[in-house]
């Protein structure tokens, strides 16, 4: 008989005879009742044939003990990598000002004639100065709004002038514009065609639900402009990296089957189900558009069921957060997800430049700025150094208190490896970063995708585990099915 | 022995869910009781020197099946945090080395080495 000890892991009742455990690595299984309690004994002989199957998954070792902790000390270092480069998102906003008064729009934009609210040459020289001072060895900056093409020549020359540092610097740059599309023509087409820069826009759906939520300033169809630009960008054959986000509104919540095959008529891959978040617009509008976490769960399960059906039948076509948390769940390495990290990446892997010259740790602080509380500011370009901003206090306190291992409600949860803090919507919801977890809108909605992830998953559909296993590893699922033939 | 229901209807709207202190440690009820906040008020106190009392008043009017069944989720959650807290006293130190053992790369940089 082996001595047993186990290895450390948490665990959640899935229902009165089924578990899910998690171990330290992020690896996963499902136990019954009875082999939970077999685990829970610590005996091997109580164990019997399932010594093997815990032993293999990390949740017990026997005469190795010391390298089951390596591994999962390396499984867990691997998960975590993100921490090691720093900051590598850098988000400018270059204008607040937007031709689009879309009823969502967390930013609060505002009209394009307010033209002290564009950032200067100075502000953005500097800011990108100050970009480069992150030690981080891959940097993107992502240009946002407002709509960023409305200070398209501050764009232009601050890709110019990133990419003469980086003649030195020797970084891994990239960019992306965050872009309604509205505005863009063919100089600007050619130039990012040029000089490899991605662009990120929105499509609301068909043309009704789109032309309702992303009003044009000026009376015309935001729509049709989209579309027709969207064809000029995609003639140029170069963009495949144009994808674009949905924000759901109470809307969309019954239109989403609607919404996705319009998405695949329009040529995208995919699509990424955004719910509304407590900022700008769309907390002043919640009464006409808002929905509750259940309804909006509800709502991305009947759309996920319906995306898997597509690809059942041949249509290839993704949601993208699914895939993120697929990645985090099936695979060990990490993955970079602002939004979803533990401590918060706010700060220490995505910080956003106001057009001021002002710096907030996330895109959700700067919208909070906006709405009048400052409490999230870093500092600004101009008045602090590279040390002062990200080694502050704002950050300081948001690390401290955004690891969710320690949390309240998340220290024994057993999703805590695939999920994160977001402490400024912790702060919005309840005044305190740490927030409270049983009335989170952020906690019950990742928690509610986790669920039903590892409730499909848990049914051992081949179909559907080879599918997504395509999804995370980017290839057909033809190919995954042959594979594993 | 006479079959007792484990929660105990006050009044209109008051519950009390009580647990012996030889099985339950404080740190288990309170961690369980943290995540029933969202309906319930909540008090906890100690009856005797055998039992815990948590008192649960709801927030909005609730029909009493849907209380006890939520309060016997409480208990169950109770349950699965004692369970918590018994692994942690038996491998916690292991977790400790491993979250150690994964960061000392990081440790050794920071300080130069």
């Amino acid at each position: 008989m082996s001595k047993v000890q186990l290895l450390p892991f948490t665990f959640k009742r899935f229902s009165d005879n089924r578990f899910l455990i998690v171990n330290q690595g992020g690896e996963y299984v499902f136990l019954d009742l009875d082999k939970f309690n077999r685990l829970l004994s610590g005996d091997s002989d109580v164990m019997g044939n399932s010594l093997f199957g815990f032993k293999s998954k990390h949740l017990i070792a026997t005469d190795d003990v010391d390298l089951a902790i390596d591994l999962l000390s390396t499984k867990l270092r691997t998960r975590k990598a993100y921490l090691t480069s720093f900051t590598t998102l850098h988000m400018m906003v270059v204008t607040v000002r937007c031709n689009c008064i879309c009823d969502y729009c967390h930013a609060s934009s505002i009209e394009p004639e307010k033209l002290e609210f564009d950032m200067n040459w100075e502000t953005a020289r500097k800011t990108i100065d100050m970009i480069f001072q992150s030690p981080s060895p891959t940097i993107k900056i992502e240009f946002q709004g407002g709509e960023p093409i409305l200070n398209w020549d501050i764009v232009k020359e601050s890709i110019l002038y990133a990419e003469h540092i980086n003649r030195y610097a020797k970084r891994e740059l990239g960019f992306v514009i965050c872009t309604n599309l509205v505005l863009i023509n063919q100089e600007i087409i050619t130039f990012c065609k040029k000089h490899k820069v991605m662009l990120s826009t929105s499509l609301d759906g068909p043309k009704d639900l789109h032309d309702c939520h992303r009003k044009s300033r000026d009376g015309s169809s935001s729509y049709d402009r989209f579309k027709d630009n969207l064809e000029l960008v995609r003639e140029e054959g170069c963009f495949d990296g144009c994808t674009a986000l949905l924000t759901v509104t109470r809307d969309h919540l019954t239109r989403l089957d609607e919404v996705i095959d319009h998405y695949i008529d329009m040529g995208f891959s995919g699509v990424f189900l955004r719910a509304l978040n407590p900022y700008g617009y769309a907390a002043t509008n919640s009464d006409n558009i808002g929905y509750s976490t259940e309804e909006f769960l509800f709502a991305f399960k009947n759309a996920l069921n319906y995306i898997i059906e597509l690809n059942m039948n041949g249509k290839p076509f993704i949601e993208y957060y699914t895939v993120l948390l697929l990645q985090r769940i099936l695979t060990p390495f990490s993955t970079g997800f602002v939004d979803l990290q533990s401590p918060a990446g706010a700060g220490i892997s995505g910080a956003i430049y106001d057009y001021s010259g002002e710096v907030y740790p996330a895109d959700e602080a700067r919208m909070l700025a906006r709405m009048g509380d400052k409490t999230f500011l870093m500092g600004n370009v101009f008045s602090d150094s590279y040390e002062e901003l990200f080694n502050g206090s704002v950050i300081q306190n948001l690390v401290y208190r955004s690891c969710v291992e320690v949390m309240p409600g998340c220290g024994t949860c057993a999703y805590q490896l695939y999920c994160g803090a977001d402490p400024i919507r912790y702060y919005v919801e309840t005044g305190d970063v740490v927030g409270k977890r049983p009335n989170s809108g952020f906690c019950k909605k990742n928690k509610g995708i986790i669920d039903y992830i590892f409730q499909l998953i848990d049914q051992g559909n081949e179909d559907i585990l080879n599918l997504f296993w395509s999804w995370i590893t980017r290839r057909s699922l033809e190919d995954v099915k042959l594979e594993n033939c | 022995m006479e079959k007792q229901s484990f929660i105990i209807e006050i009044e209109s709207g008051l519950y009390l869910v009580k647990f012996p202190k030889a099985f339950y440690e404080r740190e288990s009820i309170f961690a369980a009781a943290y995540l029933f906040r969202e309906n319930f008020q909540i008090r906890i106190d100690s009856i005797d020197d055998h039992y815990v009392g948590v008192w649960f008043q709801t927030k909005i009017e609730q029909i009493d099946s849907d209380v006890k069944f939520a309060l016997g989720e409480y208990c169950n959650e109770v349950l699965d945090q004692q369970v918590r807290r018994d692994l942690d006293e038996r491998y916690g130190a292991l977790r400790e080395i491993i979250y150690e053992h994964a960061f000392t790369p990081l440790k050794r940089r920071k300080a130069g080495a």
